[in-house]
């Protein structure tokens, strides 16, 4: 199944999506051949328990998950899978978090951290390996971002294939029409974040980009 | 810009508007900020230098310069279309005498408060295709009959 993993509605201040809307924007990928079947909302540094997309998920037949993309001392870091346990041990709103503590306390309960674009100028994950930080457990890095600018994908291959890690893909969608644009293929089905966890965890997985998704 | 109208029925989820390829010159800038008023001269809008004190690469356009370019995508649509809001999020700077294409996209039609009104996803994007300027269009169209 392909899901967006890296998308942000207007609930982040500086995107202009509502989630209706990216919903229903999937309905246009699909009239044109690309397939798409649910994406996670990543919202800027903050994570609400309380949102529910169940009702628009069944009503839209997409699978419509939560995550958060938070500000650390290492570039951004996706987070999968966040628990209550999780927020009350990370302050989600913290720029500048350090980073081993948040990968760690995400592997402690149950979530995982992905660095995002991670071969972004200035605040990519690339920059501070090469000026020596390690990576400790991280095993997976967003390796396509829709908003890449020219010459950060060539430093998240050679992150990556450096490190024997693992890639994702996510739009990092601010508008509607951009979702979708960079994906997750995965071979298992997903439909909680307990699973979206699990499965990146499990490695089954690849980065496509829109067009890898045509049928036939 | 079209010389017939268009309408409602015209325009599906999914349209391309423009894309309207263009560059600002510095004295296209010049002209705007003296229109502008009230700004103390020179600055990171018109000088390389005072822009380059800044930590910006060189002079950028302003922002409501570069709005009122967005606005453009809409109002050179159609004659029939009527801009109603256009809500902005500046990404990076737009620098001076670097080609620019400026786009939108239809991304959701319908009926509000007895209106047809369409919603647009509009960008600037610079030759690398870096979308340095983003938002969304609120656009009322005429229905036929």
């Amino acid at each position: 199944m392909f899901l967006d993993l890296h998308t942000h509605s207007v609930a982040s201040d500086d995107s202009r999506a509502e989630v209706g809307q990216f919903a229903r924007w999937t309905g246009v990928l699909r009239r044109k051949g690309y397939r798409i079947d649910g994406f996670v909302l990543t919202e800027h540094r903050q994570f609400d328990l309380d949102k529910d997309y169940s009702a628009l998920a069944k009503s839209s037949g997409l699978i419509i998950l939560k995550g958060s993309e938070l500000d650390t001392d290492r570039g951004h870091f996706l987070v999968y899978g966040v628990t209550e346990e999780l927020l009350s041990r990370v302050d989600f709103t913290v720029v500048g978090l350090d980073a081993a503590h948040l990968v760690a306390e995400a592997d402690a309960c149950g979530a995982i951290a992905v660095p995002a674009h991670p071969g972004r100028f200035g605040i990519g994950l690339y920059e501070y390996v090469e000026q020596g930080a390690g990576l400790g457990s991280i095993s997976v890095v967003e390796r396509l971002n829709g908003s890449n600018r020219p010459g950060e994908q060539e430093r998240a291959d050679a992150l990556i294939e450096s490190h024997a890690l693992r890639g994702t893909g996510g739009s990092d969608a601010h508008l509607v029409s951009a979702i979708g644009a960079c994906m997750t293929s995965f071979d298992n089905d997903i439909a909680d974040e307990a699973e979206l966890v699990r499965e990146l965890r499990a490695g089954a997985f690849r980065a496509v980009r829109l067009e890898d998704t045509t049928q036939g | 810009m079209p010389n017939s109208p268009l309408y409602f029925e015209d325009v599906e989820m999914g349209d391309e508007v423009g894309p309207i390829e263009r560059s600002v010159t510095t004295g296209q800038v010049r002209e705007f900020v003296q229109v502008w008023g009230a700004r103390s001269e020179p600055s990171r809008f018109t000088d390389p230098d005072a822009a380059k004190a800044e930590g910006l690469p060189g002079a950028i356009v302003p922002g409501a310069m570069s709005m009122a370019l967005m606005s453009q995508i809409i109002t050179g649509w159609s004659p029939s279309m009527v801009l109603r809001k256009l809500d902005i999020v500046f990404r990076q700077t737009v620098p001076h005498n670097a080609p620019l294409k400026l786009q939108g996209i239809v991304t959701d039609k319908g009926v509000v408060d007895g209106r047809p009104q369409l919603e647009c996803d509009v960008f600037m994007e610079d030759a690398e295709g870096t979308r340095l300027v983003i938002g969304k269009a609120t656009v009322t169209v005429p229905a036929r009959g």
